[in-house]
């Protein structure tokens, strides 16, 4: 290459001069950029990397099809060999007979209520409780990290039969046991005067109001690390302009921290929403039906033939299906939120 | 910064030891108590709530309950009854634990490894970038609860048919049940001169992959969040300095990550035991149909051995971790 000439300038006008660089031709640039090494690699490892995605996505999204497919299926189709993917015989009486038979939109509308409840109520609490544990110094703060880690980390399915009995005769501290007279002989409970909170949305609710439901402990764990990453100053200064720690926390915190709540709001909501644990443990049946009951074969569909083990579980599926069908609306529009909150969550600490 | 802050409250401190205390508490004090206020509903639920419910869950587990036909209950302290039968009269316990245990320790590493590798590569700029981003929180959001537990209900079943046109018709729910069959895997490595046991290992994760992804959506996020937040200018100056791009990832990107390992191992440990689709959970529920002191006690073994497990980890990954100083 021959040494850079000096660029040349000339004057335009009074204000306004011109410079001419001089460049390479176009073929000498479109050589050097597209023919070297590196240039070869980057394609090479573009196109691996997007054939590597495609398949993990079509991994995860493969499954989701043969759902759907399986849901239109008669039952003709599962004893036919034929039959790939695409139903010979579709029918929409899979989904008419689960939406009619099963209660679908009852079950909805009670899961409804109880992931919306719960989802606002956990997203409230755990902020509030991670900004305590962030922002305040006080005696045993580091305990009370402790105890929500330890939440986290002993499993809800360990406490099971406990936390049943626990609704199942629900009181505090004995209170109610006192007021009702109950009596003790020993290790006996005689006379147990107690209120069943089962089959109510009062042990959900009860749970998520303490920051003890499923996952809280990450949340706030989440939220705390969210907000060590605001910066002290903003509330100095509000604290300074006579503004105090609540006045703070409502009119300037919160305004804050509204895509991490978003975050927070769509975990417990949508893990609220297809939970089934809660939901088998604290509702036994009777009174308010939620979502994990209509996972069963309508009566109209129980029938004895070559394929029904196959069509039974389509028909779980379709459930399943048809289950998850609001999350995924709710998933569109959020999803975004997802990645953002927790990239300003920090959580990296 | 501490440390000045302390040295000022102790300047600050001392000033004041002549003066009378004429307005209530310092601003310090009064901020303690506001951080009380704020952790209260904690506190007090976890009194009245979760603390009952873990004593309890212990209890039971040395106990048998009797419930009295016209409401109420009352214990019988039968001591370490329960726990022996869970390890020697129960035939299944032992096994399933001990296998249940072993998945565990086999699935963790696959599980960081793969979020890790899967964030690295939806952090680069592509086309598409946002959708592949989706598609892969799915799991996270969907195939949790209800879905993985009808899922494993179909798997069963289809373990036990084992049917391969099963696949096709949509009833089956992994999808991908067998990619790659063991033979042409061996076939492969047969001239590696590396262990069976290793091909197997490789084998079942190529096999399990539905179940990994399924199962590190909230890694993925974790370390995306990590990735992200490691400065730009780091990456810059090893471009300067000529590095490429597989030593930036071990000497750079890898450090900067490397607590969000440790936070992702534990994490993926917790998630993992109590995930429906493990074996031992699975066992211990149906246990708890029928004598549910039993399944208490087994699930607080079980636990324990998670704990140990999440010990181990934490202390061997813990050497390991680079935390970069911050102002």
């Amino acid at each position: 290459m021959n040494a850079q000439q000096a660029p040349k300038v000339t004057k335009e006008t009074k204000n306004k001069i011109r410079v001419d660089f001089e460049r390479t031709p176009l073929l000498q640039r479109i050589k050097a950029k597209y023919l070297s090494l590196n240039f070869l690699t980057n394609v090479v490892w573009a196109v691996f990397r997007f054939v590597l995605l495609i398949g993990i996505a079509y991994v995860i999204l493969y499954p989701f099809f043969s759902k759907i497919s399986g849901s239109f299926m008669s039952m003709d189709d599962f004893v036919d060999v034929t039959v790939k993917l695409i139903p010979k015989y579709p029918t929409l009486d899979t989904y008419a007979q689960i939406i009619t038979k099963n209660g679908y939109f009852s079950a909805l509308f009670n899961t409804l209520i109880l992931s919306v409840l719960c989802g606002l109520v956990q997203t409230f609490i755990c902020c509030i409780i991670g900004y305590g544990l962030a922002k305040f110094k006080f005696k045993g703060s580091k305990l009370i990290f402790a105890l929500v880690i330890l939440t986290m980390v002993v499993p809800h399915k360990t406490l099971q039969l406990s936390m049943f009995m626990h609704f199942k005769y629900f009181d505090i501290l004995g209170i109610f046991n006192f007021l009702g007279g109950g009596v003790f002989e020993g290790f006996k409970i005689l006379n147990f005067s107690s209120i069943n909170l089962l089959n109510s949305y009062w042990p959900l609710a009860l749970l998520s109001l303490g920051g003890l439901a499923f996952k809280n402990g990450l949340y706030i764990f989440m939220m705390r690390q969210f907000f060590r990453g605001v910066p002290d100053e903003l509330e100095e200064s509000a604290y300074i302009d006579g503004s105090g720690v609540f006045r703070t926390f409502i009119q300037i915190i919160l305004p804050l921290s509204i895509p991490m709540m978003i975050t927070i709001f769509l975990f417990s909501f949508s893990w609220q929403w297809t939970d089934n644990f809660y939901s088998t443990v604290f509702f036994t049946g009777t009174g308010i039906k939620l979502l994990p009951s209509i996972v069963k074969i309508p009566k109209g569909l129980d029938t004895v033939y070559a394929g029904q083990q196959l069509y039974e579980s389509a028909i779980r599926n379709t459930c399943g299906l048809l289950i998850i069908a609001p999350l995924v609306v709710v998933y569109l529009f959020c999803q975004r939120y997802l990645i953002q909150g927790i990239e300003r969550s920090g959580i990296v600490g | 910064m501490n440390k000045q802050a302390n040295l000022y409250d102790d300047i600050y401190d001392k000033k004041n030891i002549g003066k009378k205390k004429s307005r209530g508490a310092s601003l310090d004090k009064r901020k303690a108590r506001a951080g009380y206020v704020f952790v209260l509903p904690f506190i007090i639920s976890f009194i009245i709530i979760y603390l009952p419910i873990i004593i309890d869950s212990i209890t039971y587990s040395f106990n048998e309950i009797k419930i009295i036909p016209g409401g109420g209950y009352y214990l019988e302290f039968v001591g370490l009854q329960n726990y022996q039968e869970a390890f020697f009269e129960d035939p299944h316990f032992v096994q399933t634990l001990t296998s249940g245990i072993q998945q565990l320790i086999f699935d963790i590493p696959a599980i960081v490894i793969f979020s890790l590798f899967m964030a690295v590569l939806l952090n680069q700029k592509m086309i598409g970038r946002a959708a592949f981003r989706a598609i892969f929180f799915i799991p996270v959001i969907l195939s949790t609860g209800i879905v993985e537990s009808i899922d494993s209900q179909n798997n069963a079943f289809m373990n036990y048919m084992n049917s391969e046109d099963a696949i096709e018709t949509g009833a089956s729910t992994g999808g991908v049940t067998q990619i790659i069959s063991a033979v042409d895997f061996e076939n492969l490595f047969e001239n590696m001169k590396v262990g069976t046991e290793l091909v197997d290992y490789v084998i079942n994760l190529i096999n399990n992959i539905y179940n990994i992804i399924n199962r590190s959506g909230v890694q993925m996020l974790i370390f995306l969040a990590g990735l992200q937040s490691i400065s730009p200018a780091i990456y810059e100056s090893c471009e300067i300095d000529g590095a490429s791009a597989w030593e930036t990832f071990w000497k750079i990107t890898l450090p900067m990550v490397s607590p969000m390992i440790l936070v992702n191992t534990v994490y993926t440990v917790i998630d993992s035991f109590t995930s429906e689709s493990n074996s031992v959970m699975t066992y211990i529920q149906s246990v708890y149909t029928q004598n549910d002191v039993l399944s208490g006690a087994m699930s607080w073994v079980y636990f324990l051995l998670v704990i140990l497990i999440i010990g181990i980890v934490a202390g061997v990954l813990g050497t390991f971790v680079f935390y970069q100083k911050r102002d």
